[in-house]
């Protein structure tokens, strides 16, 4: 082999420089163009929502649409909260969610310390048929759970919305994994010492797993705030409507000749306590998120 | 091809946001690497050799200062325009590419008049995997290797493009003791063979000295010294450059200078004619002792290990800067047993340096 | 692990979970398979005294038959392979593009998570407003057209005749483009979220070497980034068709319950759809559609995963 040159001729060095400086500043002025487009595309839907939810209804059917409001209407975010009644519906679904979060944690906590730290028999076998469960669509539970919940009589309570779905495999998949992560010697240690299962968990294990139920009491959160298909099936009365299926309500007709502006005031209303989770944790979010994969 | 470095700088800004924090990785460097020659970037780490490798690959910018390829200047251009091979620490081997499509894998980037046919890329991928001796494991994927033969495949790659300049960062630190030995001959084969101008960076000093034609000795960004390694072994221009270069370590005292003579301790243990009188740093390399029953270093001894031809020979002295001093002699010379041992000394093996700024003070040999 | 003196205290803390697990999955299992096989199952008819089922392949005869079911399942499936496709390649070139920039960085990462967070029937409700138009416009003499929505107002620019999107008289295939919008929109935080990451764990030195041999972007592109990155693509990939498969409420958030435009229903309806809206009066059939779709599901991830083992070589 010789150490010709093969790659670059000599010649042209400094149409090469030229040439290289430009592409180098066509290409940031491309990904920065691009990657400004689609972002203005994704937030685009959340800038109609909130200008329209504040322009009045002559506005709004103006032939060509205004991108900022004329007059800014805040009443009709008192409109919204009155027609989708959500003041009811916000209680409500606080009350679920913070009911089920907080007995979710506790029996993922307990399933979790069971399976990562304990010796017993068929332990092994257990796990792996809990893990085979959660390829399973929900859908299919789903229907039977429908006739079980009917046969118990809880149809149109907070029971319904509350017991179904306290253990997720997934969050108990997840919590063991990090219980796991734990030094057994800790564990040992604590046994020498004579402390107890549940003081060990609740001063040792928890503290260092602190993340991951984070992550997870979001996750439960969210899940409360956006769940749709099951409270429309069984508690869709007044006094135990949720937030999403009172808003879907509120406005049955998405299409054709409605108060867009207040529907947008209310779906505005409905987005935010999102958005502000999201913003405050949104480290957490994300890392769940990542190692999940489900809306949640 | 030459390659030259004039006054190259790199100055990393600091990483808060307080102003006057920022590195200077390497200073000033001014090298011209001749044609043809391997040379050995050595250092601590953080001494701004690897910055230096890769600013001369184009992957990173200079501060300030240029690099030429032979007359040409290539500062602001960037990597894949200056034509120089380079391999990596941890090789970077595509994990889902064959061995064979790693090779050929720079070949395939060529354009337009540089384009080559498919029988010639495969025709020079195997000349240079033949020249690394892997061409019998050219379907093989990466994790199915060594670490010295992926080590090959990374230098294959490098040299299929038939580079100006071969750059190797660490090259053998990720292989293991007895490989290393064996790569390194190689390497130096592979680059007599080849004649491509070749720089490779190392922490390891005596990898260095073994195969390079120059070395440069670098700590904090800044060059301390260049020249052939026996060359820099020999004259040492500071205490640093000494006491990095050579296995067992250069032993070093506190000593003072009076009326031309060097004294460690109360004892006059060699005339340094010409240095002014002061306190100096005083290194002795290990094979600079003479065990001399009249000698005047005397040292207390602790242990004689018999290592075949030679012996070493480890004791201890109150002026001394380490806890053990070590020399290493000749098996016949091997002193008796006893409480203490008495060395004359080699003057070209004696080095001062100042207490203070611990350049050389250099004084006649005769 | 402890050998513990008294095995039957991890049974006391798995008590709750156990329960729960028989009574809401374990159950159900059993029961779905039972009433699918049960022709004509019905809970109500179940309870009368004396009533039996014959033992059968009859429901899945009859959601095959069915008029709809074809409808849901082609719907389904023209969301998964439209859908799919285009989140995941948008959402590797977006994912790319942030990695490659510093300023910025994280602000845009921030924006393409947003749609993450929210409620996918309101969203789909302002998603529904972008498109209306308010008006009756069915192309005919005199008709009225208050407003044609920000949409067609922002295609106009480029002279494009406004389109019926979703009202009355809209046509099939501009359903499902919005349709398509809506979930693409939906579902590229996550995929963007998992490649990015993925990006970021690859080691730079590969793109260091691809610079020094004069490797051009689009050749790193297709010959480097993708294949290492196959592994969170295959994942993507997966999961999109999960959720593609079992996509409802995105639907519902647009169209609304009735699944379709006004004036014809269930044009957009989904298997999911179908298994609620056989939920309440027959349960037979509902099982025998959620056990198919529990089969399409399986079938295409294995599918996918064996594609994805070919085609992850390390």
């Amino acid at each position: 082999m010789t150490a010709q040159n093969i790659t670059m001729q000599e010649k042209d060095m400094s149409r090469v420089h030229a040439r290289q400086r430009v592409m180098k500043i066509a290409v940031q002025v491309g990904l920065y163009a691009f990657l400004g487009i689609m972002a203005l595309i994704v937030i685009f839907p959340f800038y109609f929502m909130l200008i329209s939810s504040v322009k009045s209804m002559d506005e709004y059917r103006q032939t060509v649409q205004t991108l900022w409001p004329r007059d800014i209407i805040l009443h009709n975010y008192v409109d919204a909260f009155k027609t989708a009644n959500l003041g009811t519906l916000f209680l409500n679904t606080m009350y679920v969610g913070v009911v089920s979060t907080i007995l979710s944690l506790v029996i993922t906590v307990l399933s979790a310390f069971a399976f990562a730290r304990l010796e017993f028999k068929g332990r092994d076998a257990m796990f792996a048929a809990l893990l085979a469960t959660m390829m399973i669509p929900g859908e299919l539970f789903t229907i039977t759970n429908y006739a079980t919940i009917s046969a118990f009589e809880w149809k149109n309570t907070y029971t319904v919305l509350i017991v179904p779905f306290l253990v997720s495999v997934f969050y108990i998949y997840l919590l063991r994994q990090n219980f796991l992560q734990i030094p057994n010697e800790l564990y040992l240690a604590a046994k020498v010492d004579g402390t107890s299962d549940l003081k060990y968990l609740w001063k040792v294990m928890i503290p260092l797993s602190l993340p991951t139920l984070i992550s997870i009491t979001i996750l439960k959160m969210m899940g409360a705030w956006n769940s749709y298909v099951w409270p429309r099936l069984v508690a869709n009365d007044e006094a135990h409507r949720m937030i999403t299926n009172g808003l879907r309500n509120a406005f049955t007709d998405s299409t054709g000749d409605v108060n867009i502006p207040v529907q947008m005031a209310a779906v505005a209303l409905v987005s935010t306590p999102l958005f502000l989770v999201f913003i405050f944790l949104r480290k957490y979010i994300m890392k769940g998120v990542s190692r999940s994969g489900i809306k949640g | 091809m030459k390659v030259e470095l004039k006054n190259l700088t790199k100055i990393f800004p600091s990483r808060s946001k307080k102003a006057g924090e920022e590195v200077v990785a390497v200073n000033d460097f001014t090298f011209t690497i001749p044609d043809g020659k391997l040379i050995g970037l050595l250092g601590p780490s953080g001494c701004g050799k690897s910055t230096t490798l890769y600013m001369i690959s184009g992957l990173q910018k200079p501060s300030g200062g240029q690099i030429f390829f032979g007359e040409e200047d290539v500062t602001d251009l960037s990597a894949e325009h200056r034509g120089v091979g380079l391999v990596f620490q941890n090789y970077a081997l595509y994990p889902h590419m064959t061995v064979k499509q790693n090779i050929m894998f720079p070949l395939q980037n060529l354009k337009g008049a540089d384009k080559l046919p498919k029988e010639e890329m495969i025709e020079r991928a195997h000349q240079a995997a033949k020249l690394v001796q892997i061409d019998n494991l050219m379907d093989r994927k990466p994790s199915e290797l060594s670490g010295g033969q992926q080590q090959r495949v990374a230098i294959a790659r490098a040299l299929v493009k038939m580079p100006k300049v071969l750059l190797l960062d660490e090259p053998l630190s990720n292989l293991d003791a007895r490989l290393r030995l064996q790569t390194r001959e190689e390497i130096r084969r592979i680059q007599k063979e080849t004649g491509i101008t070749t720089i490779f960076v190392t922490h390891d000093q005596e990898e260095a000295m073994s195969i390079s034609d120059m070395i440069v000795v670098m700590k904090l960004g800044v060059v301390q010294q260049i020249g052939k390694p026996q060359e820099v072994y020999d004259d040492p221009i500071n205490l640093f450059v000494a006491k990095f270069l050579g296995t067992p370590p250069i032993n070093v005292f506190n000593g003072t200078v009076k009326g031309g003579k060097l004294y460690i301790g109360d004892a006059a243990v060699l005339d340094v004619p010409g240095v002014e009188d002061q306190d100096v740093t005083v290194g002795i390399r290990p094979e600079g002792f003479i065990p001399d029953k009249k000698g005047a270093l005397v040292c207390n001894l602790s242990n004689i290990e018999v290592m075949g031809r030679d012996v070493s020979v480890v004791s201890t002295h109150e002026a001394s800067l380490s806890p053990a001093i070590r020399s290493i002699i000749d098996a016949d010379d091997m002193p008796a047993p006893g409480a203490t041992v008495s060395y004359s000394l080699k003057p070209h093996k004696v080095f001062l340096f100042g207490r203070e700024d611990e350049k050389r003070i250099y004084f006649e040999v005769k | 692990m402890v050998e513990s003196k008294h095995p039957w205290k991890a049974w006391i803390y798995l008590a709750p979970a156990i329960v729960l697990l028989l009574i809401f999955t374990v159950w159900p299992i059993v029961n779905t398979l039972r009433m699918a096989f049960l022709e004509n199952y019905n809970i109500m008819a179940a309870t009368v005294p004396g009533v039996t089922f014959n033992v059968g392949l009859g429901n899945f005869q009859q959601v095959i038959q069915y008029g709809g079911f074809l409808t849901c399942l082609g719907n389904t499936m023209l969301i998964c392979f439209l859908t799919v496709p285009i989140s995941t390649f948008l959402a590797l070139i977006i994912a790319v593009c942030l990695n490659a920039i510093r300023p910025l960085q994280r602000m845009l990462q921030t924006i393409f998570f947003l749609p993450y967070v929210t409620n996918s029937i309101a969203i789909g409700m302002v998603f529904a407003a972008m498109f209306n138009m308010i008006g009756n416009n069915f192309g005919g003499e005199g008709e009225l057209l208050i407003t044609a929505g920000i949409i067609n107002n922002i295609i106009g620019i480029f002279g494009v005749e406004p389109i019926n999107w979703i009202n009355v008289g809209s046509s099939y295939a501009a359903n499902v483009f919005v349709m398509v919008v809506y979930i693409v929109w939906n579902a590229l935080p996550f995929k963007i979220l998992i490649l990015l990451g993925g990006l970021q764990s690859v080691n730079k030195q590969y793109y260091d070497a691809a610079k020094v041999d004069g490797t051009s972007r689009v050749r790193t592109f297709w010959r480097i980034t993708v294949p290492l990155l196959s592994p969170m693509i295959a994942y993507v990939v997966i999961t999109g068709f999960i959720g593609g498969f079992k996509e409802y409420s995105s639907i519902v958030g647009i169209f609304g319950e009735d699944m379709g435009p006004t004036g014809d229903p269930r044009r957009l309806n989904t298997m999911v759809g179908f298994i609620y809206d056989a939920l309440a009066n027959h349960q037979g059939r509902a099982s025998a559609a959620a056990l198919i779709l529990f089969g399409i599901i399986f079938v295409v991830t294995m599918i996918n995963l064996w594609v994805s083992k070919k085609k992850t070589h390390y």
